[in-house]
């Protein structure tokens, strides 16, 4: 059984329909991408995942529970995780306080888990006084990540991972995120990096329209002459 | 450096910044007024330390009650034009309570209550006070928070959550109605006289030789000091310690951020009025206790006052409303020496709009509620 199952889903914003019949699984510890033109409604499909927008039709299963009409608070506490795109770091607390935040929903701060971010990223322990709003966008990106891993989440969802960060940067990037893959984590990442997410992913889809237009393994994808003529630019 | 180089930037000094050098030529004036005043006699130093001393109290009072205002504002984004009247609530019902153990058995239990509505009791006469009645004035201030607390927790309740996600124009109206609605039933149940509060002859007092006389400190100057910097570093504790202040200053931050983060931001909401209520409650208490009158405009005169030390500190700082207060206290106070006191507030207002003219955002901009 998958670890995240959505099934014809239609969802948008009030009135507005975006998404249309879509479906989408993810394994546990696999490593999936979405990926599509801007407007295709991927981020919208991953707000949809961790209940930020209307449900119209269809269901939401996350680790055999429905999830379909649950509100964000619920779903944190059954082990997801999600980084939206942009604004997610609370700007004006400090690293350190970012981390704790993250774990809000424990009553203690794992101590453990703290050990585990700073290990996975360096930067945050050595800045770890520091107000987020002041580091770098590669580093704030970081920080945003651990944040999520402080509960040790059994699926992550990723908006946009390297949007906004320098090319430099974007590799280490897609390292620390296959890096979170093995150690057991599931990822569900949308990403307009479209080639270097698929080169990297277990399964990706491509959405377009709000609706899916094609799923296989990520090398696939990148050798089909329709995707690529398409959607990656030739 | 040649003449005519510096008298061209000069020049340009006077044509960019006309109104730096405005100001700056007010306040050599103004130095010069007080040194020149000290020096002949027309001012006494005893005197001017007084309006120190006073407009530095009077400055905690602005900035306790500020705490809240600011906090409300950073949170839910919206300023309480009813915050005055929670002053008012809160002294109020401290009063009624300070009355109550004060005169307890020398006069009958409702007028206590009610404060002496009508002219049935006076505090004065009953020792109201922080050394003739320490009990009465401790359970007074407890019982002050914890009336604004319910307050504000129930006006939140039934009026501001049920919009809290219309415009913050629709929250402010809402706001201005509550504080009439507060304001007249404080009218309808204690009565529209201003009356004294406290024995404030039989406190003890401190004459502090102070040149060429004595600076006055009475017992209730050093409890409003006491009280107000122990809330304020409490709040600064509470801030930048707990995890409860943490997830306050993480909502006034982003708001969606913290919610996807599984922070229960209902339930922030609630501590940020239980706290801002508690401190402002306070804050009305011991502006009564403080000055020793009480009337049912007390807090709503105050509040324009704290608007301005609020804003001139930052909207949603709570160390700009601190700060901010100081700044507004001090200057109503002290403007006596350079203008008739009836323009202390105007004196203030004007500080508050050259210190924006200067820095737009206020002295602690950016810095949402930490």
């Amino acid at each position: 059984m998958s670890l995240l199952d959505v099934q014809g889903l239609d969802a948008g914003y009030g009135d507005l329909q975006i998404l249309t019949d879509v479906d989408l699984h993810v394994d546990e510890e696999e490593y999936v991408t979405i990926v599509g033109p801007n407007g295709a409604g991927k981020s919208t499909m991953m707000k949809s995942v961790f209940g930020l927008t209307t449900h119209m039709d269809g269901t939401v299963t996350f680790a055999g529970e429905d999830i379909t009409a649950a509100q964000p608070e619920d779903i944190i506490h059954k082990g997801m995780g999600y980084v939206p795109q942009s604004d997610n770091v609370f700007a004006g607390l400090s690293v350190q306080e970012n981390l704790e935040m993250g774990a809000y929903i424990l009553d203690d701060v794992p101590q453990d888990a703290l050990q585990d971010v700073y290990n996975r990223f360096p930067i945050l322990e050595e800045r770890n006084d520091q107000k987020a709003g002041t580091m770098s966008g590669g580093q704030q990106q970081m920080l945003a990540m651990g944040r999520a891993l402080m509960l040790d989440p059994d699926l992550l969802l990723l908006d946009e991972p390297s949007a906004g960060l320098a090319p430099d940067l974007v590799d280490e990037m897609f390292d620390k995120i296959d890096e979170i893959n093995e150690s057991g984590t599931a990822i569900l990442m949308v990403e307009q990096n479209a080639k270097e997410a698929l080169r990297r992913c277990d399964r990706g889809y491509v959405l377009a329209n709000g609706e899916n237009r094609f799923v296989d393994s990520g090398t696939t994808l990148l050798n089909d002459e329709e995707v690529r003529r398409e959607f990656l630019g030739g | 450096m040649g003449v005519s180089e510096r008298y061209s930037r000069g020049r340009q000094f006077v044509v960019e910044q006309p109104l730096a050098l405005v100001v700056g030529l007010v306040v050599i004036w103004m130095a010069w007024f007080l040194v020149e005043g000290l020096v002949t006699g027309r001012l006494q130093v005893n005197n001017v330390l007084g309006y120190l001393w006073d407009g530095l109290l009077r400055g905690l009072i602005i900035g306790l009650a500020g705490i809240g205002l600011s906090m409300t504002y950073s949170i839910l984004n919206f300023a309480n034009f009813s915050h005055g009247d929670y002053i008012t609530s809160g002294a109020f019902a401290g009063m009624a309570v300070s009355y109550l153990v004060a005169g307890f058995g020398e006069a009958d239990i409702g007028s206590l209550l009610l404060v002496g509505a009508g002219g049935s009791v006076f505090g004065g006469a009953l020792g109201v006070g922080i050394a003739t009645s320490p009990i009465g004035i401790i359970a007074g201030m407890v019982v002050a928070a914890i009336a604004t607390i319910a307050l504000s927790l129930v006006i939140d309740r039934f009026v501001y959550k049920p919009i809290r996600d219309e415009s913050g124009i629709a929250l402010l109206i809402t706001s201005v109605g509550v504080a009439f609605a507060l304001r007249y039933l404080i009218v309808f149940v204690f009565g529209s006289r201003v009356r004294g509060t406290t024995a404030a002859g039989s406190q003890p007092q401190l004459r502090l030789v102070a040149v060429d006389g004595y600076l006055t400190i009475n017992a209730h100057d050093v409890t409003l000091l006491v009280v107000a910097v122990g809330l304020m570093l409490g709040v600064h504790f509470l801030l930048q310690r707990t995890k409860l202040g943490k997830a306050m200053r993480a909502m006034s931050d982003n708001e969606d951020l913290a919610r996807i983060t599984g922070i229960p931001t209902e339930q922030v909401v609630r501590s940020t009025w239980i706290v801002g209520g508690g401190l402002t409650g306070v804050a009305g208490y011991m502006f009564v206790l403080w000055k020793g009158t009480v009337g049912f405009n007390d807090g709503w005169l105050l509040l324009l006052l704290i608007f301005a030390a609020v804003i001139l500190g930052g909207i949603g700082s709570i160390y700009g409303a601190i700060a901010g207060g100081i700044v507004i206290g001090l200057t109503a106070s002290m403007s006596v020496i350079w203008i008739p006191s009836e323009f202390g507030r105007a004196a203030a207002f004007l500080v508050m709009i050259l210190i924006l003219l200067f820095k737009p955002q206020g002295l602690f901009s950016g810095r949402t509620t930490a």
